[in-house]
């Protein structure tokens, strides 16, 4: 699952660039093809992958640049496209109701033009959903923000039409949703390391370099085995989840294993990175906190780590044999 | 930054089919399901069933008697078989290192005594590194091997030698010249050893539970013929360190208690669902690291990272299960905690391998 180097060195400079300059950021990206990554070029898109969108969005992670390119390409347009309805440009997210019709922490819901909406209802006397592509003054919209400042707001809807949308495809949205966190959290854990590493090889104190201190090794050397394991998990998943098309029981094992490791590694490398930098890393004049922070914001969104520790208990619960579970062999009996 | 771990992929459907290979025939084998099996599960038997299948020496060339498969599908096949806890330490040791030891390091001479054996599950090997006073730094061995007629005599005392009251033999580290303070690892000389020979006296180390897995293994001009000798007098400690990834990435440092987890899915508390998240993290891990040894890229420092995250992993299932107080799971559970605190010890302790990661990162 590689990246062409030069267009992953263009996502980089981007974000750079956009870190310090964040005039007309939306635009900016628009106009390099960059918000549409993965759409349809027959939709305007630039026709990317998976791949290339998980560069991007570390990438804008690397650079503490907040900005809602995976709920407009991966989750809201991608819908839109995945029920080939009709709709014109704008900066969207996606709001996944209740039954009743209530989201909280819907993200960018305030900085969006239109708003995806699907909802659960029964259709023919099934249980299913439905989905409607709506302007925001069409919503009950109540702003919040998650602890890094971004927008995680409430959304209320009552009496919207929309078309009918398969659950399938739902469940679909639910993991690639859960899956974009993990990727961000990733990120956010690969730069807390490399802080880290940078840290402890520039301060002295006793006359040596922090990391000349076997205690302090270990603290890192535990970061970096954690994040390793999460970028494990989270990579599996997403092979597995291009493989069979994000739908299936071992696409879902696959992504609560992902969230999983993710939210434990976090815990690890968020206690070790600020131990190592000291008082220091607390303030908001270092630039730690912009992904400590974000790692354990984002890891409790789309499903708590709590949540995601569940599905991985439930789904080994009822599966025939564990193992079989954890590395499926088709056609392989089962005792 | 560079990555520490190289990247996971989606398994080929052939290792798929490999293994519902090994789980139809694990069916049909008699064994009661254990812990920690590739160190205390002795089964001749059963070693001889999997080499009839050519499940051992998979990687031995067709020449040598092997099966001329690659590094991936020895590890398919060796992850079913701790899955499932089958009896397979009679010949771990000699298929996981002591085949790609001689590969690559053996004489003509021996890779025609030894591999053919090997893969027909007839000659089982031992370690023989550490010694009395020679746990983690390994350099500090005092065996000493000297020159005689027609080969070597081997003086020193090496312990916990798993299997070497049933082993043919092991290879034993030993110095070749007096310690240099300035070069520590040179002088340092491995030799094949005969544990049936002349010179050779086996003691058994009885283990805190009463069981008989390690030894003490006393040389007393233990005779190595020059034939005998393994790789190059002098390069000892390049030759032993150089084959540690193929020791510490496999799944016997992630497995060891897996069929205890298993046992516990019945109750799907949400503990139980982090380390079923954690296994199944080091499984594509620890499958990643198997693609970069077949590939021949330098592994050591992600076998480290694989290693330092199973080991404690296999030994949080183990207090997890005790945790939970099952009276059914009564004597795994018993078997599992007693065998725990080995699992960071063996093969590098879990200290040493932070400090094998913290090199990989700069930091020493």
């Amino acid at each position: 699952m590689s990246v062409d180097p030069d267009l992953a060195a263009m996502m980089d400079s981007v974000f750079a660039d956009l870190r310090v300059n964040t005039a007309q950021m939306w635009s900016r990206l628009d106009n390099l093809g960059l918000v549409r990554l993965t759409g349809p070029e027959s939709v305007g898109g630039s026709g990317a992958g998976w791949p290339e969108a998980a560069e991007l969005l570390s990438a804008a992670v690397r650079h503490g640049v907040r900005v809602p390119l995976a709920e407009h390409d991966l989750l809201a347009c991608w819908l839109l496209d995945a029920t080939a309805t009709v709709y014109t440009p704008a900066r969207r997210t996606l709001a996944l109701l209740d039954a009743d019709g209530r989201a909280d922490g819907v993200p960018w819901c305030a900085d969006a033009e239109r708003i995806v909406v699907v909802w659960p209802c029964a259709i023919d006397g099934a249980d299913g959903y439905r989905l409607a592509d709506v302007e925001p003054s069409e919503l009950s919209i109540t702003k919040g923000a998650n602890m890094i400042g971004e927008p995680r707001d409430t959304v209320v809807a009552t009496g919207l039409s929309g078309v009918p949308v398969d659950p399938g495809l739902v469940a679909k949205v639910r993991h690639r949703a859960a899956l974009i966190r993990a990727i961000q959290v990733c990120a956010a854990l690969d730069r807390s390391l490399e802080l880290s590493i940078e840290h402890v090889s520039s301060r002295v104190q006793f006359g040596r370099p922090l990391a000349k201190f076997q205690a302090i090794q270990n603290l890192i050397s535990d970061i970096a085995a954690e994040s390793a394991l999460a970028r494990a998990a989270t990579e599996a998943a997403l092979s597995r989840a291009i493989a069979d098309d994000w739908a299936g029981r071992d696409v879902e094992f696959a992504v609560a294993v992902a969230r999983s490791c993710a939210g434990h590694a976090a815990s690890v490398a968020v206690r070790n990175a600020h131990q190592v930098h000291g008082a220091i890393g607390t303030t908001i004049e270092h630039r730690l906190h912009e992904y400590t922070r974000a790692t354990l914001a984002w890891r409790s969104e789309y499903g708590s780590v709590r949540y995601w520790d569940q599905r991985v208990a439930d789904l080994a619960g009822t599966a025939p044999d564990l193992w079989g579970l954890i590395a499926p062999a088709p056609g392989a009996r089962t005792p | 930054m560079n990555r520490l771990v190289p990247p996971a992929a989606v398994e080929p459907d052939e290792l798929r089919a490999l293994r519902a290979e090994v789980r139809a025939f694990l069916h049909t084998q008699p064994f009661t399901p254990l812990v920690d099996t590739w160190l205390s599960g002795w089964d001749e038997e059963f070693t001889a069933a999997l080499a009839a299948r050519g499940w051992i020496g998979m990687t031995i060339p067709k020449g040598y008697g092997g099966h001329g498969r690659s590094f991936q599908e020895r590890f398919v096949v060796t992850e079913e078989l701790l899955a499932a806890g089958a009896p397979v330490a009679a010949h771990w040791i000699a298929d996981r290192q002591i085949v790609p030891s001689l590969l690559k390091y053996g004489t003509e001479h021996q890779k025609q005594e030894f591999l053919p054996k090997i893969a027909r599950g007839e000659c089982f090997f031992g370690i023989g590194m550490s010694e009395p006073d020679s746990g983690s730094d390994l350099a500090s061995v005092r065996t000493r091997a000297t020159r005689v007629d027609d080969g070597w005599a081997l003086t020193g005392t090496k312990v916990w030698t798993s299997g070497a009251h049933l082993a043919h033999a092991f290879i034993g580290l030993a110095r070749t010249e007096p310690v240099d303070p300035a070069h520590r690892h040179a002088g340092l000389s491995q030799f094949i050893v005969d544990l049936r020979g002349s010179g050779v006296e086996i003691r058994p180390i009885i283990s805190m539970n009463g069981a008989h897995h390690f030894n003490e293994v006393i040389l007393d001009q233990a005779f190595v013929p020059d034939d005998m000798v393994f790789g190059e007098i002098g390069a000892g400690w390049t030759q032993v360190t150089s084959e540690l990834a193929f020791e510490r990435s496999g799944p016997e440092r992630v497995l060891s208690t897996f069929p205890l987890l298993a046992s516990c899915a019945t109750d799907p508390e949400r503990e139980l669902g982090r380390l079923v998240a954690r296994i199944a993290g080091l499984h594509h891990m620890s499958s990643a690291v198997a693609g970069a040894l077949e590939r021949h890229e330098p592994a050591d420092v992600p076998a480290a990272v694989v290693k330092v995250l199973g080991t404690s992993t296999e030994g949080d299932i183990a207090d997890y299960a005790d945790l939970r107080g099952d009276p059914a799971l009564a004597e795994l559970v018993t078997r599992a905690v007693d065998q725990r605190p080995g699992f960071t010890l063996r093969g590098g302790t879990n200290e040493i391998l932070r400090g094998v990661i913290a090199r990989g990162l700069g930091l020493r």
